[in-house]
Formats: C-alpha cells, structure tokens, sequence
C-alpha cells in the first residue's frame, strides 16, 4: 500500500471482556470514501453488523475517531464518539456527539485514528495507550472520584497524557452523561458517559509521540494563511460573546469578566480559542463556553451560582445541557398551573428553588438535583424523557407534565433549541438526535447555500411567523446542511467556528472549496468540491441505512412530537429565548418529506434508501446488507 | 567565530499563554513537514487544571554549552550572525546526542530525530521571511521575538 497521509493509519479495537487488544488498518475501512469522525464511525458500525442490543448491553460499542485534518492548524482538533445512545428517547439509537480538547490530536500522535470499545470489563477499568503500548489497567481507586480529580491522578503517572473520562454519572448510569476531556471538552449530547459506565471503564488515557505524516506540507502552509486571515473577521466577536454568561444581564457579564475571567481555552492547534478559563475563589477554576452558559440567566444570574452548579456538572460528569431539561421543565409547569410549589416538594421531591417563587436557594436546588443524578436516582438521572415517563404513571397531573415535556423537547429525547426554519425541523424530523451541532449552519451559512441554490432567501423557511412561510424547496436547504454536517463532522471541522462561512465567497468560490483544498493537502489524494460534497452524501446515506437495518426507521419515524404541528411553541431553553416555533402544517410538513425523500433518491413511501442510489455512492455492500434482511425498496 | 550583531530570544508569557499548541503545530509542519509536537522545538507544557502553561524552547544561551560541546563545532551546530540563534546543520549532525548533554535546562531543548538521526533544536526559523513562524501564528501574543536583554 502507497503511504498514508493525514491518517494515522490504525484503528484500535479493545474487547474489555477477554482484555483483547487488536490494531486494524484504517485502510480496511475505506477512509478517502468515509473520511474519519461520524463517517468512519458509521463504517465500523455497520461492519459490526449494527447489533440490535440496549445501549447499556456489552455488545453496543463505543466508538471514537478523531479525522484526516486532527491536528493541523486551525479548528479541526475534533473526536466524534459513535454509539447506541441511552439518552435517545423512546428508543435507544445509534447516535453520535461530538468533542474538541487534546485528545483527539493526541491519540492520532499515538497512531490511531479511532477507538472501538467493546465488551464489558469485570471491575472497573482504564485503558492506558502509550503510542503501540496498550493496557487494560485496574480502576478500582479511581471508582466514584470526580472527573477533575480522577484526570490529575492518571496525570501522575504520565503528566502529558490527554484523558477522556466519565464521573460519577457516567458510573451510575445517567443517562445524562458525559465523556469529559480536561474541564470543559464533553461529548454530551447522547448520554456515552453511561455507555463508558456500563463497560466498568472509568478512563482513556493517551499519550502519544509520534507524528502524522501530511502529503503537502507547504499547500498547507499557504492555505493556513487564509485560516488566519478568516479568523481575524471572527475572533474578537467570539471570544468576546462566550467569555462571560452571554444571555445574563450585563452586571452579571461585567462581574465575570472583570473579577473571575483568567484566559481563554479552546482546542489542541486551533487559533480561536473559544471558550474562556474562570477562577472563583472558593468554587475553582474551569473552562467554559456557549453550552456551559445558556440555563444560566433563566435559574439564576448569580456569578457564583452559575458557576457553581457549572462546575458540579463538569466534575459529576453531567451534560449541562440537560440542566435546561428537568430545571426547565419544572419551571414551565409550574407557569402553567400544572405543578404547585408543594407538589414539586413532596412528589417530585426536589427543594423548591427561589425563581420558583420557593424557600430553597437556587443552589440548593441544583445541587439536589445534580447529586440526584449522579448518584443514578431514578427517574432523576434518566433524562427529562424518562422522567416524565416515571411520573406520567404515578402522578394524577402526570399526563399533563408528559405532554409538557412533548413541548420542551422535540423529539427523541432532545431538547428544543434552534428550531427556527423548516430546513432545520425536517432535519430534525429525520436524524437521531437533535441537530445542534448544524444550528449555526441552517442560520449562518444556508442563506448562501439557497443563494447558491436559486432558492427563495432564508427568511421564506423561518416559522416563526406562518403567514411568511415557503414549503417549496425546503428539502434542498436540509439535504444540504445534513450532507455538510456529515462531512463536517468527519473531516473534522468545528461547527462552531462557522469556518465555512467566512470562506464563502459567491459565486466564484463554490462551498466546501477550502475543506476540500485542505483535505487534498493533508491527505494527498485528489479531491475537488463536487467529491468532498459526495463524500458527506455517502456518509448521510450509510446513516440512513443503520436506521433502517438496527432502528426499523421508516417514514412514519421522521416526525417530530405531536405538539409542533399544532401549536406555537415558545423555545425558552436558554440560547433562543423568545424564539417561536410552528405550528408547522402536518399536510405541508409531509408533502415536504415526499420532495425530500425524491431529492435523496430514496423510496417515497418506505423512506429507504434505494439500491441506485447506494450503488451511486459506492455502498453496494449497504444495497444488499438491506436487501437480504427485506429493506430495500 | 562571527561578530554577533542583533541578538535575539523567544520569549513566553505564561499569563496569556492558552496552552493550544498552535506554536508546536506551526513548528512541526515548517520544519519537518509534519504533525506532532514530538518533532517540533516548541513544546507547550500544559496544566489544564490551573491554566498555568509553561513552554520549553531553547533559550539561546550567552555561551551555548551545546555549541562548545559539539565535535563538529562551526559545522554540525553554528551561530546565526543575525539572530545569534544555535542552530544545528542537519547534513553535518551526526546524531551523537554529546550537545542534549551539554544542554543546561532540564529537559534538554535539543532533541533527537530518530528517523533521520539527527539533533534537532530551535534555530528561531533562521532564514524565514517574518521571523519564528510561532511568533507569527500565537494567538495571543503570549509568544514574542525580542532581544535577549528583554527575553530574560
């Protein structure tokens, strides 16, 4: 075999219950087609047959790929973990989530492109990589110790390893938890703390010290320099917004940032830096940006309140997203007359914090509540989906809070945020988890995607206001965005920078040129705009087809919950508060799905993948793994 | 040996420094043509849990006890009659390893190439338009090329 540049070259495969460790080409996963991050992961996933078992079963295996562009300069330092996701809601779904830090660059210097975790471990565990050395080694010391702290105790061993590791969420099995790098880098969305847990593995701790080849180190030295000529339009802004609790009110702001802010922080050899170090004496010191802010103004502007239950979540290895889930949720019913303070005492059993009008301190709210779901309190630690489910049972207002939360979340166990734009709620409507992680694409950079498409401008697909709303054509904005999103997250580039589109020059410069030029560069194999994008199809169609094969998806699954179709709903989680969703028209809705399904060149009334359209993209194998179990239109 | 002229020095400001390795990354791609810190001069010592980063490069000694130490003198390692930078002339270096030896900090701020078997160190990208290339990528600043009376 020729060379490999931009990969490391292997993939390392641990099975935790016979201590098994083996290395596997990349090559035999075919990255020039599935790249690295979501789409390698996909690749390996449906190699493994797509196991049909329960996220917390030892057979789901937890995978996490860094890609071909890890490690260069600019916002690519980015993992992607893959696995059968506890927090998907009513099933269980293979899903993915996404995480920047120093360990995806980390363990390409190890030599390793991805981590395939199968298997459960007889006691608590962590797997040490040392470049070639790998071992399975004992964590019974580190059971039930705090993220930060369980990090320092394996940084004593190797000072400069780069750690991923669960808290005590993750061992308990919330189904809220996250894998945590350093502070702030989670995968949270998902719930993979939990998948970590249930395979009695505490840590991954990585050290590597080797390097990655590149094909053209000086095509990539001249494309950087675009890199930092981009990056100099957008980083003061950036910086500036997520340095401090953005949404609070500006003496909260002020207070951070002139009493408590320390540094910015960001990933491993990216020039933005996003997030920001803060230090309150008395609490700690830790990273944050955008996600670790926005429950904030809603429970609390108190800088040590925010900061407090921020470092709670991080150090229980709890997905701070979800503070906006049952907190939120609570707040909302009781607004609505569903719940009474007493009720939310006695039957929810949690103090009734003072934004609820209640005794308890805000903190003392949050903390119960936390420690509730670190300790694996049922219904607590289940996420807002099954909590409701608990109490939809028990309670007599039960029925009225589970319909609630059809509302706050919307769909599959998510919740409601950037939900502004048909494109999006199509999205939605046909992935498995919440597509936050192409939020800022369908407001930032669709706009010139329609541009470049001749489609109607972008304020035609928002809906908030119904009477300004245009079905026709919505389905090329979602294509679009769901094809970037998987190239994105394979290649891997950071949403959040939004990189592509202060690269995006119409009409010359058509989109994905840079990534494409750059991906040329690094991996040395020949690759243009109409390829690049190609790739990211490919990768959304082998998606389509785990959903088809281990999910039964079919069209009657692409729906959101049922409120969205009837009613304007208020987003009031954080970020978009004040944002307005729907009603969006069912009628409408699915005669936009059947334009969308022909755009995909899938089967219109199954919502299957169709055997030319897999062979077009190179997945005959996929074609005929569907058409022998009789999913295959 | 040349008259050194304008001496000058990389200096770390630590208060500023994020510890994002862009320096290593930048440094390992313009020297080596490629990724990895464990070939780049540059070396980001990271805490990430006090946010307190060091940063190990060769400090350009006075008297280089590398420079003195070397058996190909003046050949395998030269002063830059620029910059005053050591710099180490891959076709020369033989890779014995006696100037790691010679180096007064700890860990030593040259290291081994064990492909090519050679010494590699900080030669403060002699020759490149724009001077130390992780001068010019830091994104903060918290790297700057001065003169050594301000380096210290």
């Amino acid at each position: 075999m020729a060379k490999s540049y931009g990969w490391a070259g292997k993939v390392l495969q641990v099975d935790l219950a016979n201590e098994v460790v083996k290395k596997v080409p990349t090559a035999d996963y075919r990255p020039e087609e599935f790249i690295g991050g979501v789409g390698l992961n996909a690749k390996i996933f449906w190699d493994l047959g797509c196991p049909k078992v329960d996220a917390f079963d030892p057979g789901n295996p937890l995978i996490i790929s860094a890609g071909p562009l890890t490690g260069i300069y600019g916002p690519f330092s980015r993992g992607e973990v893959c696995a059968i996701s506890p927090q998907c809601h009513p099933d269980e779904l293979f899903t993915y989530s996404g995480f920047g830090g120093m360990f995806p660059a980390e363990m390409k210097y190890a030599g390793y492109d991805g981590i395939v975790i199968l298997g459960k471990a007889e006691k608590p565990v962590y797997l040490s990589i040392h470049d070639g050395d790998v071992e399975i080694k004992d964590a019974d010391d580190l059971w039930g110790v705090e993220t930060f702290e369980a990090q320092r105790v394996l940084m004593n061993d190797e000072p400069e390893a780069s750690i991923l590791v669960i808290g005590p969420a993750g061992e308990r099995l919330s189904r809220v938890a996250v894998i945590l790098n350093e502070t702030k880098f989670a995968a949270g969305q998902g719930g993979f703390g939990a998948v970590m847990g249930s395979k009695n593995l505490k840590a991954v701790a990585v050290r590597g010290t080797g390097v990655v080849a590149v094909a053209k180190p000086d095509r990539i030295l001249e494309l950087t320099r675009t890199i930092i000529e981009e990056n100099k339009k957008v980083v003061p802004m950036v910086r500036l917004l997520f340095r401090t609790p953005y949404m609070a009110p500006q003496e909260t702001k002020v207070i951070f940032a002139r009493k408590y802010f320390k540094k910015h922080y960001g990933c491993y050899g990216c020039p933005q830096q996003c997030c920001s170090i803060h230090d309150i004496p008395g609490i700690g010191l830790s990273g944050a940006s955008c996600a670790d802010w926005v429950w904030a103004p809603r429970f609390s502007i108190e800088p040590k309140e925010i900061w407090e239950a921020n470092l709670l979540c991080q150090r229980l290895g709890i997905n701070i997203y979800e503070l906006i889930g049952i907190a939120f949720l609570l707040t909302l019913s009781l607004e609505a007359g569903i719940l009474t303070m007493k009720e939310i005492e006695e039957d929810i059993g949690l103090p009734a914090p003072k934004w609820l009008g209640g005794t308890a301190t805000n903190h003392e709210f949050l903390t119960v509540l936390l420690h509730k779901i670190a300790n694996g309190e049922v219904p607590y630690a289940e996420g807002t989906a099954r909590f409701t489910e608990h109490f939809r049972k028990k309670l007599v207002y039960g029925e009225r809070l589970a319909d609630l939360y059809k509302e706050v979340y919307t769909a599959r166990g998510y919740a409601f945020h950037h939900l502004d734009n048909l494109g999006s709620a199509l999205h939605w409507a046909t992935d498995t988890r919440d597509p936050v992680n192409s939020s800022h694409e369908y407001k930032l950079n669709s706009p010139k995607a329609m541009e470049h498409f001749g489609l109607p401008p972008y304020d035609s697909y928002q809906i908030v206001d119904l009477s300004k709303t245009v079905y026709e054509g919505a389905e090329r904005v979602t294509a679009w965005v769901q094809d970037n999103q998987c190239l994105k997250n394979s290649l891997p580039v950071c949403e959040f920078w939004a990189l592509i589109t202060s690269f995006y020059k119409p009409p010359e410069m058509d989109l994905r040129i840079f990534e494409s030029m750059l991906f040329s560069a690094v991996t040395g194999l020949d690759m243009d705009v109409d390829r690049i994008a190609r790739a990211g199809e490919r990768i959304w169609n082998l998606r389509r087809a785990i959903m088809v094969k281990r999910e039964n998806r079919t069209r009657e699954g692409d729906t959101l919950n049922e409120p969205y179709f009837k009613k304007a709903i208020t987003c009031l989680a954080g970020t978009a508060t004040g944002l307005v969703s729907g009603p969006i028209d069912k009628g409408k809705f699915e005669a936009l799905k059947d334009r969308y399904y022909e755009l995909r060149g899938w089967d219109a009334n199954t919502g299957w993948p169709t055997r030319a359209k897999l062979e077009e993209l190179g997945l005959k194998d996929v074609a005929d793994g569907l058409a022998s179990i009789g999913r295959l239109p | 040996m040349q008259v050194v002229h304008k001496s000058r020095v990389l200096s770390h400001n630590p208060n500023v420094c994020a510890g994002c390795g862009v320096c290593e990354v930048m440094c390992s791609l313009y020297h080596e043509g490629v990724l990895g810190p464990a070939l780049a001069r540059s070396h980001v010592v990271r805490h990430p849990f006090t946010a307190e980063h060091g940063h190990n490069i060769c400090r350009q000694c006075f008297s280089p006890g590398c420079y003195f130490a070397c058996p190909l003198k003046d050949k395998a390692i030269c002063i830059d009659g620029t910059t005053g930078a050591t710099y180490i002339d891959e076709d020369e270096c033989t890779g014995c390893g006696i100037c790691i030896d010679a180096c007064p900090f700890d860990p030593p701020r040259i290291k081994i190439n064990a492909e090519k078997n050679v010494a590699f160190k900080c030669d403060l990208c002699r020759g490149r338009e724009g001077g130390p290339i992780c001068v010019e990528y830091c994104p903060f600043q918290a790297l700057k090329f001065v003169s050594k009376d301000e380096g210290q």
